[in-house]
């Protein structure tokens, strides 16, 4: 199990243990995880499950593919030039066995 | 701390986030009796206790859904329905559940009348892992970016063309439906799937012809063949089309199809499933927006003052007035939803224009019209895989363009109360003739 912490900005935390190969979209929003939505299901064709990634995690993150990066310039919250990705991008395990996040006050 | 970076994208969305769906369970069930004898096939034999709405009536429906759809949420937010012979989700939470899980909530419904009048399965009838394939054919076209870079002059230049046909009809006899909504978006489709030499009639008798296809439940034959009349005359187009954009490709969605490996027929449904659910619903939102907007004045007066509010006036429309009513699911195996127990092989009418007037949703205002109202997901235009592809294109041809435009062209444009409006369906619903007038 890969272990992924969503921080809130009240100061809540939602911890999940997962499957590998969870994508952090599909475990918030399976799980009811509060401010990621998640809207097109994966496919990089909405920006609502947008994530800021805490800085000790990122070098273990693949790269910004193209329609990621497109989508991060239609966020609702502010994009952070370094932490933020999509959740939808983002899969656990291989290699990534724990992640925390910061959860923007603003998906839609 | 990195420094944040102001967003670029071309949609001005921001705001509060409430993306919490609670499954409430069925409650009150004012109409709950044990199952007639009109169950699903696959259940035939065992007798299960679940709502039944046997007062739904599809007449009703027809002429003013929101009342139907109001008893249904308060009273058996999932229920089986006789007259429609299918379960109706009414509930936000349902709506939402359903969508999250195309394992057991499966697009492939059985006896998809939309297979036949498309004459071969479009991805919206798919789940994933084959749905995927011909969707991510079509993404990189209908992104915001492209969106705005490619198609957004195209998108101006015929609502321009289209504000000066409503002109010449004068404010004594525009039809905002007829003289602009429908011209325009037939055009904004038939540029965007790249069809050369179509005119806007022809793309509206297609569209028209495989809607009534997909919907001809009751099998009718003139539809079938009016239905394969039309799918003949795309075919010998796309038969050139395909192989010329494969050549010379651009920034169509038919070049997007025709460079993506797919075979003929794969390519050949989308576009089709494109042309049927491409068109109403963006000429529904603009006589949509007008309507709400000339009874909501107040609203109309801010927006016209600040033109930064016209991507709220867009998303409340479409959550209040959504032109997509309900859309089918089908359950593959048994399940519970919203503490209803539901057989496998259950057929599902998922009703999102219900769920986007859901007050366990969207709070005690959910049924009023209110742009000001905070930031909240909405389904009008879906969820997860299936979400609409075309939902940035019609934020940015209808929301931000030919709406504001029209504005811009017509002070004081409004509905004309001396002349009668018609307004029709309720799976797909819009307004099929709408008389304005300006000062």
């Amino acid at each position: 199990m890969a272990k992924i912490s969503f921080h809130h900005s009240d100061g809540n935390v939602d911890v999940l243990d997962v499957d590998p190969g969870t994508s952090l979209m599909r475990a918030a929003v399976t799980n009811g995880v509060d401010g990621i939505v998640g809207e097109c299901g994966g496919q990089a064709m909405c920006a609502t499950c947008h994530v800021y990634v805490r800085p000790e995690y990122l070098d273990a993150l693949p790269e910004i593919g193209e329609d990621e990066e497109e989508m991060l310039e239609c966020t609702a919250g502010p994009r952070d030039e370094t932490r933020s990705r999509l959740g939808c991008q983002i899969t656990v395990g291989d290699g990534l066995e724990q992640i925390e996040v910061d959860v923007p006050d603003d998906q839609i | 701390m990195s420094a944040t970076v102001e967003g670029r994208c071309p949609f001005g969305f921001g705001g509060d986030s409430d993306s919490t769906s609670v499954m409430t369970p069925s409650q009150n069930l004012g109409t709950q009796a044990m199952a007639p004898a009109a169950l699903p096939a696959t259940e035939s034999a065992a007798r299960v206790p679940y709502p039944v709405a046997d007062w739904v009536d599809p007449a009703a429906l027809i002429s003013d859904p929101y009342p139907t759809y109001e008893r249904l949420r308060r009273e058996a937010p999932v229920a089986w329905v006789p007259a429609l012979k299918k379960f109706l989700v009414t509930s936000y939470a349902g709506c939402h559940a359903v969508e999250l899980d195309q394992e057991i909530f499966s697009a492939n419904v059985s006896g998809a009348t939309m297979n036949r009048a498309l004459g071969a399965q479009p991805m919206l009838r798919k789940d994933d892992p084959d749905h995927a394939a011909d969707r991510a054919a079509i993404n990189p076209v209908l992104r915001p970016k492209n969106i705005k870079e490619a198609w957004a002059p195209v998108f101006e230049r015929n609502a321009r063309m289209y504000l000066d046909v409503l002109e010449e009809k004068g404010p004594g006899q525009a039809d905002l439906n007829r003289d602009y909504a429908a011209p325009v978006a037939s055009q904004n489709l038939i540029d965007l799937l790249g069809l050369k030499d179509v005119r806007v009639e022809q793309m509206r008798r297609w569209s028209h012809d495989f809607i009534a296809g997909a919907g001809n439940v009751l099998d009718d034959q003139a539809i079938w063949d009016r239905c394969e009349a039309s799918r003949a005359e795309l075919d010998a187009i796309l038969d050139e089309l395909i192989p010329f954009y494969q050549q010379h490709p651009n920034a169509s969605m038919t070049s997007a199809l025709a460079n993506s490996g797919l075979p003929f027929d794969n390519v050949a449904a989308n576009v089709k499933l494109t042309i049927s659910g491409g068109m109403n619903e963006p000429q529904h939102m603009v006589t949509n927006i007008v309507w709400a907007l000339s009874r909501h004045t107040e609203q109309l007066d801010k927006v016209l003052h600040d033109d930064a509010l016209w991507p709220a006036v867009f998303d409340e429309t479409v959550r209040w007035l959504s032109p997509i009513g309900m859309y089918p699911r089908e359950t593959t195996q048994e399940t519970t939803l919203g503490g209803v127990r539901l057989p496998a092989g259950a057929g599902i009418g998922v009703v999102v224009a219900s769920a986007n007037r859901d007050v366990d949703h969207f709070g005690p205002t959910a049924g009023e019209f209110d742009i000001f109202r905070p930031k909240t997901s909405h389904l009008a235009f879906g969820s997860g895989v299936h979400l609409c592809a075309g939902h940035w294109a019609a934020k940015t041809s209808i929301g931000q363009i030919a709406v504001p435009l029209a504005y811009q062209r017509f002070p004081g444009l409004r509905t004309d109360e001396t002349r009668p409006e018609t307004w029709d369906g309720w799976v797909f619903r819009g307004i099929t003739s709408l008389p304005v007038t300006w000062n």
